[in-house]
């Protein structure tokens, strides 16, 4: 009979530190009232508690990290994955850190839910174990549905939290239904058991219809197309300092996912689910590339470019390599980055206290706000792929990978709609500097972005110079996945 | 010291470039002066050393290119003909350098003048120092770009504009034969440094090479496709086209450029390649006949213009045909002798007339002048000392050289020879006719000008006349300093190696002993010349007139220059023209970007359109989406893997 | 035999009702519909000795959600039918890729495809025992983090639906006990005959709450 000890509390201890921090904070908020001063105070102690969860991921034994019978696992690769997500998440929260802030964001659910839904995506980055795999996605899932239709007098975030929610319902069912035939065929949850199973034989169609499924289901959650559709409408209508978590950190915590169930579990039919993430891929580039140009709001624009973005991401996990998750990994690092720096720019996008997310608000921005206008410069110049940056070498590793392995037509196509894509973030640039404005954006910076938006930058600036030991981490935590997973 | 004398001008230019940022134009033309007559001095004293010492020296500055078999060295060259043009080029400059420090007062952008004059000097220094081929082609293609900048100094003025374009074009059609040239003496020789031609010349005189489908005595190819280069940039009959009009930049500009350096770099490249050409006397023929037609065309055409600086262009036009057909009859010493006399005297007629410009206020039409010979006397006598010399007046400096050259025509005893002897007397009556024209329409008779024009006519101050006496002196002396050593009986020991001439051509030797009625026949021509040219237009002045309604066919065939521009306009230009405008409209416009940029971008624009209309809104359209999706993958499976 | 024949008509009145539930015009059927086969599936667990997950299935489906549906679709007041209009438009390619679908489910699943997963054997401890012995042992990681998914449940039903509004009156039970009867009652003294219009009214301002 399976009895509890300690080596199953230590290497999930980051997630029930976090677990048990948001359920103090359920007492905090609730004895704290609703007023904004509660919220701030909800929203600190959140930080303070990712700061030292942070540092018990970063101090976790990678050796020694299975528990629960091999539900999770805490391996390098994700405690590499997790720093991300860990780091994206405190971006956001701190954004929200405003006095004249969001009033319907400014109440302490906010910073509890949130909690709970970075509780789900680690517990993702962590699951070896179909049952674990879907009880962190909806753990992260269901948060975030609330937490888009937060502001509640608002059709369009309501519209946007329901169409979320039902979509997502949708992927769920997808998602358990895709488990429950690749369960039947294997006969076990578990990852390493599946990998076990279907190692050396030949799989029946109804294992691979279940993989097709399981992993659309994901699709959803990365937004790969054709299941994107709900990103555009859910980033838009979404209050923006949401959207700035949904950008930042559950992509990276869903990638992690299907990387681990793709090398984990299937990674003896590589060839099989290449296909699908070969299509996933090249849908997503093409839809975030063409489908961001006719985009007149900022939010919109940015949620094409993370489907965008997805899709190169897909290009390095196609190809099914170590270098391949290593490239994944670097481009999710820079992700995170240009994410948290760029939103920290459109949070400020606000003209007498209203928030202004159209592009062309962003008119003559060099003129009134120097510095912005430079910082989302780097940004853009970053998410189009422009060498020294931080996104031009994740690109550079993801189509590096998918060469290697063979699929050039699927890095051609990728770097052909890099170049269509550069357009969109070139516009903004151009709008910035030769466009002028009689009605500037309002002027006041918080802290908290300015904060964000220098780390950020200086991450995205100084990239080059770190990318060797970022290979070195991401090399070895791959293979860690790969060995070991 | 010796490398001091090329890049002193660069350094200035740099500076005075910099300096141009700043408007502080006086600075600038301090130190572009100072540099020029610092750079004249070594000069003199490299003169000293190389040519009357007979020390020629080379001076590696650097590797160049290096590729294969191919090596080009960044290699000055001091020999006497260096030397030579090292006097003409420095000297010239400095004096315009400080002349258009006066010129150029009421201009604002004076530093950017004078780094561009200090640029042009430097690339003409480095084209006469170059050791080989491709760092003579440097040379000529740095004075091309900035003969460019200076003709278009007016920018803004539109006829500057395409002048110098026009100059920049008609170039290329030269630079073209010229590069095809480098390319096949490095084809003949297998390099393309003057020494390792020059000594295997002798050995290839017989070898063929393969041009346009044929086998061709392989130096005559060569020695042709180089002096087409040359008649580009010496402005020789057929592309000769852009002289005139370049008369639309700065005066100064006109007397360093167009009269005495850049134009003559195609006289002094013939007879830098001497010992190759001496070897294909095909080649020589053709450089006599161009040079001697060119000298009769532009004598004629010059007789007829009206506008000051014009005249003396196809002046200098028609002497370049008397350098080249010189060289042609292998008299190089003689050319390069008609090259520094020229220069003096030449360079004093440009600056005197920019004087009398400058005097009546920017006024350039003969016809509109008249009467000022007193109000500006020293640009009057300057004037005068030039057009004696240019005419050949005995013991003026054009008098040795011009007719040292006709002798040595004559002395040729070929049929190409007697044929440039002719025209260049012809020619020299013709020169005679319009310098004193010039001289009595300019200054004598009764004023043309406007009333308040002329009560603005003043003599022009010191920086502007001192270049003037200076030069002045030059066109007074150089020819009688110069005979002994440049042609005389030291010329063997001056030139030393840097000049070959073959035993079988005797020009040179036999021009000394013509003859007397050769001797005299220039003088008496050029006599005659300014005789009529007096009594036509101060004594029985309506004769000008009478004559031009006597031959109107003839004299709008001379006024309209041999009609050549239409011409080229009719075979070149307009069919380019159209071309251009054919290639622009339905290849560039309708075929590469219709299909390319534009065709794509509106085919981006289109799908994204339609990426956008797929995005409904509705729930239920993005689950049917991604059901679709689900049962695509599935399907494909199945049709890939068979239903397994 | 008998087991077979029940299985069949589970399931037959199961798909049935589940088609009913697209279908039917009513909202109020198609909630019914739904019930019918949540008790169908029920059944169906019990065939295969999971009766654990059968009561469950009752209890929680059709006790609980579908009663809670029931009221949501009985007060909501949605026009189905322009919801319909959709329906008969995207009908037929509908049905095509469902019919795709489930094609390739039932050839995929054709034969013995999930042999990898066996029935444990039927043993003497009951199913609601064994549950228990896993249950917090064995999936107590997944316990948790199920009952954290329903902590966030509750605190988003709660956060998304809880709003302070001026001008709506809510119930405050102190209050309401603490009022007197001076502060509500009056005593008028309507003579026989009187208009109503002469009678003294309370005031509107003491009239709230």
């Amino acid at each position: 009979m399976f009895a509890f000890q300690m080596a199953d509390i230590m290497p999930a201890l980051p997630e029930i530190f976090l677990a048990g921090i948001a359920l103090v904070l359920v007492l905090v908020a609730a004895y704290g009232g609703e007023t904004p001063r509660s919220a701030r105070r909800v929203t600190r102690i959140a930080m303070g508690g990712i700061l030292i969860t942070l540092a018990l991921v970063v101090n976790g034994d990678p050796l020694a990290s299975r528990a629960f019978g091999g539900m999770f696992s805490a391996d390098s690769f994700a405690i590499y994955m997790k720093v991300l997500v860990l780091l994206g998440t405190f971006a956001a929260l701190g954004m929200s850190l405003r006095s004249d802030g969001d009033s319907d964001i400014n109440k302490p659910e906010y910073s509890l839910l949130v909690l709970l839904a970075l509780v789900g995506m680690m517990l993702m980055i962590s699951a070896d174990n179909l049952m674990a795999l879907y009880m962190g996605v909806e753990l992260q899932s269901l948060p975030l549905y609330v937490v888009a239709a937060m502001r509640t007098n608002s059709l369009r975030s309501s519209e946007a939290g329901l169409k979320y929610f039902l979509l997502g319902a949708l992927s769920s069912g997808m998602l358990l239904y895709g488990a429950s035939l690749v369960y039947g065929v294997a006969g076990t949850t578990d990852f390493a058991g599946i990998a076990e199973a279907i190692s050396g034989r030949d799989m029946p169609t109804v294992f691979i219809i279940g993989m097709v499924f399981m992993i659309s289901g994901l699709a959803f959650k990365v937004s790969a197309a054709p299941f994107h559709m709900w990103t555009p409408d859910v980033y838009e209508g979404s209050p923006t300092l949401v959207t700035a978590l949904f950008a930042i950190a559950p992509k990276v915590a869903a990638i992690s996912l299907l990387l681990r169930l793709s090398y984990g579990a299937f990674g003896s039919i590589a060839d099989q689910w290449q296909q699908v993430l070969i299509a996933l891929s090249v849908g997503s580039m093409v839809i975030g590339a063409l489908g961001a140009i006719m985009q007149t709001d900022i939010k919109r624009m940015m949620a094409y470019s993370s489907i965008a973005h997805m899709g190169y991401a897909l290009a390095g996990l196609a190809a099914g390599t170590v270098a391949g998750v290593t490239g994944v990994m670097i481009y999710m690092t820079g992700y995170v980055f240009m994410g948290a720096g760029t939103f920290a720019i459109i949070l400020l996008m606000r003209r007498d206290g209203a928030e202004a997310t159209r592009i062309t608000d962003l008119q003559g921005l060099s003129r009134t706000h120097p510095l912005l206008a430079l910082g989302l410069l780097v940004m853009m110049f970053s998410m189009a792929g422009i060498p020294p940056l931080a996104g031009f070498f994740g690109k550079w590793y993801v189509f590096l990978a998918a060469v290697e392995a063979g699929l050039v037509p699927l890095a051609v196509i990728g770097v052909v709609m890099s170049v269509i894509g550069a357009f969109y973030y070139l516009r903004i640039i151009r709008l910035m500097y030769f466009e002028d404005t009689d009605s500037p954006l309002d002027s006041k910076i918080p802290m908290a972005n300015r904060v964000v938006l220098g780390a950020s930058l200086a991450v995205i600036l100084l990239f080059f110079a770190g990318i060797a030991g970022l290979l070195a981490a991401a090399d070895s935590a791959a293979v860690a996945l790969i060995v070991l997973g | 010291m010796y490398a001091s004398i090329v890049f002193l001008p660069l350094i200035g230019s740099l500076i005075a470039g910099w300096l141009s940022l700043g408007n502080r134009d006086r600075a600038a033309e301090l130190i572009t002066c100072g540099c020029m007559l610092l750079s004249l001095l070594f000069s003199i004293i490299a003169f000293a050393q190389v040519a009357i010492d007979g020390q020629p020296i080379t001076i590696d500055l650097a590797r160049w290119i290096v590729s294969g078999d191919f090596e080009a060295m960044w290699r000055l060259r001091f020999d006497t003909l260096t030397a030579v043009m090292l006097i003409v080029v420095t000297g010239v400059s400095s004096m315009v350098h400080i002349y258009s420090v006066g010129y150029m007062s009421h201009d604002n952008a004076r530093a950017r003048f004078m780094a561009y004059l200090s640029l042009f000097t430097f690339a003409m220094l480095m084209l006469v120092t170059a050791d080989n081929l491709v760092q003579l082609f440097f040379g000529w293609e740095g004075v091309g770009v900035a003969s460019y900048l200076l003709i278009g100094f007016w920018y803004k003025k539109d006829s500057a504009h395409s002048a110098a374009m026009k100059a920049f074009v008609v170039n290329r059609v030269g630079d073209f034969g010229f590069a095809l040239g480098i390319l096949a003496v490095y084809q003949i020789f297998g390099s393309i440094q003057f020494d390792e031609i020059f000594t295997n010349a002798a050995v290839m005189a017989n070898t063929e090479i393969n041009f346009l489908g044929g086998a061709l005595p392989a130096l005559e190819v060569a020695g042709i496709l180089l002096f087409i280069g040359a008649m580009g940039k010496s402005a020789q009959l057929g592309l000769h086209t852009w002289l005139p009009d370049a008369m639309e930049g700065p005066t100064p500009v006109s007397a360093l450029i167009h009269a005495a350096t850049m134009v003559t770099a195609g006289v002094f490249m013939v007879c830098r390649l001497s010992p190759m050409l001496e070897y294909a006397p095909l080649s020589l023929d053709i450089i006599t006949i161009v040079g001697a037609l060119t000298a009769i065309f532009a004598a004629t055409v010059g007789f007829t213009q009206f506008d000051i600086k014009r005249v003396i262009a196809y002046s200098t036009c028609s002497q370049l045909g008397y350098m080249f057909f010189a060289a042609g009859v292998s008299a190089y010493p003689a050319a390069m002798f008609h090259l520094t006399t020229h220069a003096f005297f030449k360079a004093l007629l440009f600056l005197g007339a920019g004087s009398v410009i400058h005097a009546m206020s920017d006024e350039q039409d003969l016809r509109n002048m008249g009467g000022i010979w007193r109000k500006v006397p020293v640009t009057y006598a300057m004037m005068w000392i030039g057009s004696l010399a240019l005419a050949g007046f005995p013991f003026f400096a054009g008098f040795y050289s011009k007719d040292m050259i006709l002798e040595a025509a004559y002395a040729a005893h070929t049929g190409v020879g007697s044929l440039a002897f002719w025209l260049g007397c012809a020619a020299a009556f013709l020169t005679a006719f319009y310098s004193w024209r010039l001289l009595i329409m300019a200054f004598h008779g009764k004023p043309r000008a406007s009333a308040e024009v002329m009560s603005h006519v003043h003599e022009s101050p010191l920086v502007m006349t001192l270049p003037l006496l200076v030069l002045s002196i030059g066109a007074v002396f150089s020819g009688w300093l110069g005979y002994e050593l440049f042609v005389g009986a030291g010329m063997d020991r001056f030139w030393g190696d840097s000049i070959l001439i073959l035993p079988i051509h005797t020009a040179m030797e036999h021009a000394h002993h013509v003859p007397t009625w050769v001797k005299l026949l220039p003088v008496v021509l050029a006599t005659s010349g300014v005789v009529l040219a007096v009594l036509c237009y101060s004594v029985w002045t309506g004769v000008p007139a009478a004559t031009v309604r006597a031959f109107r066919p003839i004299h709008a065939f001379f006024y309209n220059k041999w009609y050549f521009d239409e011409l080229y306009d009719a075979i070149f230009v307009r069919p380019a023209v159209r071309i251009g405008a054919f290639l622009w409209h339905k290849g560039d416009r309708d075929t590469i970007d219709g299909l390319g940029p534009d065709g794509l971008s509106g085919l981006v624009v289109r799908v994204s359109a339609a990426a956008a209309r797929l995005q409904s809104g509705f729930v239920f359209h993005y689950a049917f989406a991604m059901l679709i999706g689900v049962v695509a993958l599935v399907t494909w499976y199945y049709l890939r893997f068979g239903g397994m | 035999m008998i087991e077979a024949l029940f299985f069949y008509l589970f399931a037959a009145v199961m798909l049935g009702a589940g088609l009913m539930v697209v279908v039917s015009r009513n909202p109020v059927f198609s909630v019914l519909f739904l019930i019918l086969a949540f008790f169908n599936a029920a059944g169906l667990f019990v065939l295969i000795g999971a009766e654990f997950i059968a009561m469950l299935l009752v209890v929680v489906y059709v006790g609980a959600v579908a009663v809670l549906f029931l009221f949501v679709v009985m007060m909501l007041d949605i026009n189905f039918a322009e919801m319909r209009a959709g329906f008969q438009k995207y009908l037929p390619i509908g049905l095509v890729v469902g019919g795709i679908l489930v094609f390739e489910l039932v050839a995929a699943m054709y034969g013995d495809a999930f042999s990898g997963a066996t029935l444990p054997a039927a043993s003497e401890i009951s199913n609601t025992r064994a549950l228990g012995n896993v249950l917090y042992t064995k999936y107590m990681y997944l316990f948790q983090v199920a009952g954290l998914i329903l902590l966030v449940a509750m605190i988003g039903a709660i956060s998304l639906t809880m709003r302070r509004r001026s001008g709506v009156r809510r119930q405050v039970i102190a209050e309401q006990n603490m009022r007197r009867r001076e502060d509500s009652v009056e005593i008028v003294d309507v003579p026989v005959g009187a208009s109503a219009r002469t009678v003294a009214t309370v005031p509107p301002g003491k009239r709230e709450r």
